[in-house]
């Protein structure tokens, strides 16, 4: 099977680093490949998270995940925060880091909410440009997720997978590829996700993600809070067959249960991994 | 769609500035649309050059899904830092108190951890608003709480590094907090509010009543003690540098002359059993419990 261009390791499957499991995770040291931390939650705080990342990040590999970069906003650079970022990367061996095709705030706020992009020219080369001096600042590569999204802009000049495919290989940085987001999205818009996955660069994509959504009647929001769908699943495995063996992540980020019920979830990719491995081998 | 329409639309940072003013309007999002500041991007009546409907929801509607989920955010956020507050006002007046606080005082960090930081000047710059003193001392003991579970964590000075100064280098020593001590001077009993939030029944009345609260961080974990006038004055004192001589002293004129020492003595040794401090400087020569 095919691998990222920077041979960043596959590290199997993979759960985010949450509070509420802190504990469990120091005690039981359950199997597993990797933990995701959500980067801003660790950017400034010296206390029980700290600790609790240190003495983890001992046991399991660490990559880290944020939602601030804002890569296609029309404010400049962030730059104390890539600063801050780029040092908790080196404290805790990160393996990459990442955050999502699409802007947080201008003027100098943030919502905090993770808002769309219109696909045209103006804002690719923008958001490239953006990215290369990111990753300049960095010092490594920038691997960045595709957004799931609510509304699409009139402007658009290209598909969303175009836009995010161009992002990629023009800013030379790394893919999340979000197997549910594809889902999402392609339902809120109209499109197949088949066709979304089958042209995204495999060599660019560095890691998967699964989780939960909410199905609305109208739109599907992406709450991170429940089992991944079966459609999703299917989907997954159409993706592992297109890009390959990737580290695999479950998002389970609100209403979050016991650590064995995320764990268990999990654990279903590692067995589309195996039956996809098998089928290719 | 007329190729004419498509030209006129903004350019990328325009459409930010008009998608990030209607999201975060504090009105519905048909008033957001019409407000000046995303209308001067974009009139509302040419919101369909701008933004695609979909199979199922008006340009409007999907706009208004990303507006419905600002508010939500802020809310939660806030609920997080401000459970207190939450507990004694309500949902809907949290709400309603969420939606004027992030109009004042919008967040402009990478992190909801800071979205908080002004609700105690909030509160005290809105004299006219129900129990606003009260609130303002609530809301400055919960930020506290939050400050203290974020600080760097510092080496505790422990009762052998305490016993290792000489006696007669105490008067001059100088006695340095651990990062996550606050300590707190206020007008009302926030105390039973705290346990009421935390346990689940209902808020008592406010009340005043002076209340002086040290807050720190030990194992992790958040605590709190309730200290009288005058050990809190002492403790101040001490943590804001004052040598030890001088603070003693101080302290000692508040006293009764029969409990004087053994008072003093006891709250030194509680303290440094709670883990108050970090250090003791001895004429410039810092002693750390190591």
């Amino acid at each position: 099977m095919k691998s990222n261009r920077w041979q960043l390791p596959d590290l199997g499957l993979g759960i985010g680093l949450r509070t509420r499991h802190f504990t469990h995770i120091l005690s039981e040291q359950p199997e597993l490949g990797f933990f995701e931390i959500l980067t801003e939650n660790f950017l400034d705080t010296g206390g029980r998270p700290s600790f609790f990342l240190d003495r983890i990040a001992e046991h399991y590999p660490i990559v880290m995940h944020g939602v601030s970069m804002s890569v296609g906003s029309s404010d400049p650079v962030d730059r104390d925060y890539v600063a801050k970022v780029k040092a908790l990367a080196e404290r805790t061996g990160a393996l990459w880091v990442s955050d999502h095709v699409c802007w947080t705030g201008v003027l100098g706020r943030n919502t905090h909410d993770l808002l769309p992009l219109p696909y045209t020219e103006e804002s690719l080369r923008h958001t490239v440009a953006k990215v290369r001096e990111i990753q300049d600042l960095l010092e490594r590569p920038l691997v960045l997720e595709n957004p799931s999204t609510y509304l699409e802009f009139v402007p658009s000049a290209m598909p969303e997978w175009e836009f995010v495919a161009r992002l990629a290989e023009e800013a030379d940085c790394g893919l999340l590829f979000d197997v549910n987001n594809v889902y999402v999205s392609a339902f809120n818009h109209g499109f197949d996700p088949v066709a979304y996955i089958d042209a995204i660069p495999a060599e660019r994509v560095c890691q998967y993600h699964l989780a939960g959504h909410m199905h609305k009647g109208t739109h599907i929001l992406d709450t991170h809070n429940d089992h991944v769908v079966d459609p999703v699943w299917e989907l997954y495995g159409h993706t592992i067959r297109q890009v390959g063996l990737r580290a695999t992540l479950l998002e389970w980020d609100a209403d979050i249960p016991e650590f064995e019920v995320v764990h268990r979830e999990v654990l279903k990719a590692g067995r589309w991994r195996e039956r996809e491995a098998a089928h290719a081998a | 769609m007329p190729r004419d329409a498509v030209r006129n639309v903004p350019d990328l940072a325009g459409i930010q500035r008009w998608m990030q003013a209607v999201i975060v309007h504090p009105g519905g999002v048909e008033e957001a649309l019409a407000a000046p500041e995303a209308a001067s991007e974009l009139a509302a009546e040419r919101l369909g050059e701008l933004i695609r409907p979909s199979h199922s929801l008006s340009p409007a509607e999907r706009v208004e899904i990303y507006h419905g989920m600002y508010l939500m955010r802020m809310v939660e956020a806030l609920e997080t830092d401000y459970p207190t507050v939450r507990h004694f006002l309500g949902e809907e007046a949290f709400e309603e108190l969420v939606r004027e606080y992030v109009e004042r005082f919008p967040s402009r960090s990478y992190t909801l951890n800071r979205l908080g930081d002004h609700l105690p000047r909030f509160f005290l710059e809105e004299p006219e608003r129900e129990h606003s003193a009260f609130l303002h001392d609530l809301a400055r003991t919960e930020l506290a709480i939050t400050e203290a579970f974020d600080a760097e964590e510092t080496p505790i000075l422990g009762p052998d590094g305490a016993q290792a100064v000489p006696p007669e280098a105490w008067p001059g020593a100088r006695l340095a907090p651990i990062a996550a001590l606050r300590l707190l001077e206020l007008r009302h009993a926030v105390v039973p509010h705290l346990e009421a939030a935390k346990r689940g029944r209902p808020a008592p009345a406010p009340r005043r009543r002076a209340t002086w609260l040290a807050v720190y961080r030990r194992d992790y974990s958040v605590l709190r003690l309730e200290l009288g006038r005058t050990e809190f004055t002492l403790l101040k004192s001490l943590a804001d540098g004052t040598p030890l001589g001088e603070a003693v002293a101080a302290a000692a004129r508040q006293l009764r002359s029969t409990q004087r020492e053994q008072t003093i003595f006891g709250w030194f040794r509680g303290w440094i059993a709670e883990g108050l401090f970090q250090s003791v400087t001895i004429d410039e020569v810092s002693t750390d419990d190591q």
